[in-house]
C-alpha cells in the first residue's frame, strides 16, 4: 500500500533556480495494485519513482510506503523499508566491476541470506531472463537488452513488496517485453505493488491497466 | 548435489561481493606505512614518558624525609679544644645525630652501598683510589621539620667540613623535571594520535568518494549506515593494526637500546639488567624492557586499530547523512 498526499518535490532544495519536479501529487495504490506511470519526457516520472524508492525525500506533503509514514521514520526503519522495494532504474545502475551473478545477488546478500540460497535463487532467475550462461560476465560486456534483463532480475530476486520499474522495456524486444509483463502480472497477483513508467504505447495497449499520467510535474489523470 | 563451500569461503564471498571493493577504495600501502611511522613516534614518546615516570619515582622515593650527611676524612680522630680524642670524626657525628630530636634512623652507608651509589658514575668496580667521605643517611620521623642549616652548624662544630644536604630539595626538583618530561611525552603521544585521526578520516573520505556509486546503490537497496560504516571501519582497523604492529617492531630495538642506557639510573640497585642481545627473537627483546614500556609497546597496534575503527565509523556515518 502506498499513499501520497499533496507531495511536492524539487531538486536541490537550497537552490532557488532548481525546477520544481513534482507538485501536489496525491494518489493511492493498494497492495498488489498495478499502475502505468505515463507522461512526456521531463514530466517527473523518474522523480516520482525516486520518492517512492525512498532515495529522495519529498519537499512537501506526506508519503506513506508499505504502511509506514516516511517523514517520521528513523534511518534504520527506512533502510528496512528499502530492502522490501525493488527498482529497475532507467539507466540500469549495474556495478560494472562485479560479475552479473554478484550484481543480481546484491539484494539477497544485503539481507544476509545463506550463500546456498543465494546461488540457487540467482541461477534460477538468470535462466528465466535467458542469461544462464553469462553469470560471470561483467555488465559492460553485455548488450543493452541483456543489461536491462540483469537490472530486472536484480529488482525482483528478493520478492519485493513494492516494485518500481522505470522504462523497463526500452531495450527489450517485443518477446522479452511481453514475458516481463507476464512476470509483473504474476507478481501483482502474489501481492506485489507495481508501478511501471513507460513511453511504450504498444505495450500499454497490449496490457491495459490503471494509469497515472503526469505532465510538468502534475498528476493529470488517475484512472 | 553441488559442493558446499566452507563457512569462511561463503562469508568472504558475501563480504567481497557487495560492490564496495574496499581493497581499491582503501589501498593497503600508504595508510599502514604512515601509521607505522606514527607508531614509532608514539613508541619513542611513550618511552620518554615511562622513563620520566620511573626516574621520578626513584628520585622522590623516600628522599623526602631524609638528610644526607657527608663527613670528609671520616677516620681522623676529632679534636676538642686542641686535644685529640679517641673518637673518629664519623663516630662523633653519628653520636651527635643519634640523640638529635626527630631522628628515626641513622645509617652510615657501608662500602658496598657507597659503591652502588657511585656505580652509575664510576662503574661497578668497588676499589676506589680516592678516600671517600662517610655518607650518613638521617631518616626523620614523619611530620618532623628539620632545620638543615642549624644541624649543619652543629655538626661542623664537631667535625669541621661536614656537609648536610636535604635530599627532599633535589628529589623535588628532579621530580618536577621528570613530571614535566612526562607531560611533554604524553602531549606528543596525544598529538600523534590526533594526526592519526585526521589522516584516517581523510583516507576514509577519499575512499568514500572513490566508491560513491556503489555506496549510493547499496544504500538505496537498504544497506544500513551501520553495515556500510562497519565495512569501511573493519578495513581501516586492519590496515592501522598492520601499521601499528610494524611500527612497534621497528621501535623495539630503539627502546631496548634506550632502556639499556637508562638502566643504571632507573634501577633501585644496579642489578645487572637482563642483557639484550640483538640476535634474540622479538619477544625476548621485549622482555628486557621495563614492564610498563613493554605493555605500552604491545598496546600500540590495538590502539591504532581502535583509532582507525572509531574514526572511520564516525567519518562514514557523517558522510552517509547526506543520503536520504
Ligand atoms: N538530478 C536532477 N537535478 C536537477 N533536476 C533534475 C534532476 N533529475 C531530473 N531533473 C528535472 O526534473 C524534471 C523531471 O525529470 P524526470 O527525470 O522525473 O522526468 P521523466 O518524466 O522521468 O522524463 P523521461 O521520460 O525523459 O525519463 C525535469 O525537468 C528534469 O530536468
Ligand atoms: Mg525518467
Amino acid at each position: 500500500m502506498i499513499r501520497l498526499r499533496d507531495v511536492g518535490f524539487r531538486y536541490d532544495a537550497a537552490g532557488t533556480s532548481a525546477p520544481v519536479a513534482l507538485r501536489q501529487i496525491s494518489f493511492e495504490v493498494p497492495q498488489g495494485g498495478f499502475r502505468w506511470l505515463l507522461g512526456p519526457s521531463g514530466a517527473g516520472k523518474s522523480s516520482l519513482l525516486r520518492l517512492l524508492a525512498l532515495t529522495a525525500r519529498p519537499t512537501s506533503g506526506t508519503l506513506e510506503i508499505l504502511g509506514s509514514s516516511v517523514a517520521q521514520a528513523r534511518r534504520a526503519a527506512l533502510a528496512r523499508l528499502r530492502r522490501r522495494i525493488g527498482v529497475v532504474h532507467q539507466d540500469f545502475r549495474l556495478l560494472p566491476d562485479l560479475p552479473v551473478f554478484d550484481n543480481i545477488a546484491l539484494p539477497l546478500r544485503l539481507q544476509h541470506r545463506p550463500e546456498d540460497d543465494v546461488r540457487d535463487e540467482v541461477h534460477s532467475i538468470l535462466d528465466w531472463v535467458g542469461l544462464g550462461s553469462r553469470a560471470t560476465a561483467r555488465p559492460p560486456q553485455l548488450s543493452g537488452g541483456e543489461q536491462q534483463r540483469v537490472a530486472i532480475a536484480r529488482a525482483v530476486i528478493h520478492r519485493p513488496a513494492l516494485l518500481l520499474a522505470d522504462e523497463p522495456t526500452n531495450a527489450l524486444d517485443e518477446y522479452q517485453a511481453n514475458r516481463l509483463m507476464d512476470l509483473f502480472r504474476d507478481l501483482s497477483g502474489l501481492g506485489t505493488t507495481i508501478l511501471v513508467a513507460t513511453h511504450n504505447d504498444a505495450l500499454i495497449r497490449r496490457y491495459p491497466a490503471h494509469e497515472l499520467e503526469l505532465a510538468q510535474g502534475r498528476l493529470l489523470r488517475d484512472g | 548435489m553441488a559442493e558446499r563451500p566452507g563457512l569462511l569461503t561463503r562469508w568472504n564471498q558475501a563480504r567481497r561481493a557487495d560492490g564496495l571493493a574496499l581493497r581499491r577504495a582503501l589501498p593497503d600501502r600508504l595508510l599502514p606505512l604512515l601509521v607505522a611511522a606514527m607508531a614509532v613516534l608514539a613508541a619513542l614518546a611513550l618511552a620518554g614518558a615511562t622513563g620520566a615516570q620511573i626516574l621520578s619515582t626513584r628520585w622522590s622515593n623516600g628522599a623526602a624525609s631524609m638528610l644526607t650527611i657527608q663527613v670528609p676524612d671520616p677516620e681522623t680522630p676529632t679534636t676538642t679544644a686542641g686535644t685529640t680524642t679517641h673518637l673518629t670524626r664519623s663516630d662523633a657525628v653519628l653520636a651527635a645525630l643519634a640523640d638529635s630530636p626527630g631522628a628515626s634512623r641513622v645509617h652510615r652507608l657501608d662500602k658496598a652501598e657507597l659503591g652502588a651509589l657511585l656505580a652509575p658514575w664510576l662503574g661497578q668496580d668497588h676499589d676506589f683510589a680516592l678516600t671517600l667521605p662517610a655518607i650518613i643517611e638521617l631518616h626523620m620521623a614523619a611530620g618532623t621539620q628539620t632545620d638543615a642549616t642549624a644541624l649543619a652548624r652543629r655538626l661542623a662544630a664537631i667535625a669541621p667540613g661536614t656537609l648536610v644536604e636535604r635530599n627532599a630539595e633535589w628529589g623535588e626538583r628532579l621530580g618536577r623535571l621528570a613530571d614535566s618530561l612526562h607531560s611533554c611525552a604524553l602531549l606528543a603521544v596525544a598529538i600523534v594520535a590526533g594526526i592519526a585521526v585526521v589522516l584516517i578520516a581523510a583516507t576514509t573520505r577519499a575512499g568514500l568518494a572513490a566508491r560513491r556509486l556503489p555506496i549510493e546503490l547499496i544504500h538505496a537497496m537498504g544497506a544500513t549506515d551501520g553495515y556500510i560504516a562497519g565495512r569501511f571501519a573493519r578495513r581501516t582497523a586492519l590496515l592501522a593494526f598492520i601499521g601499528g604492529l610494524a611500527g612497534s617492531v621497528l621501535a623495539l630495538p630503539i627502546l631496548v637500546l634506550l632502556s639499556r642506557v637508562a638502566a643504571p639510573f632507573a634501577a633501585a640497585a644496579p642489578a645487572p639488567a637482563p642483557a639484550a642481545d640483538w640476535t634474540m627473537p622479538a619477544h625476548m627483546l621485549l622482555a628486557t624492557l621495563p614492564t610498563p614500556l613493554a605493555a605500552t609497546l604491545l598496546a600500540l597496534a590495538p590502539a591504532a586499530a581502535l583509532i582507525g575503527w572509531l574514526t572511520t565509523q564516525a567519518t562514514v556515518r557523517a558522510w552517509l547523512r547526506n543520503l536520504p
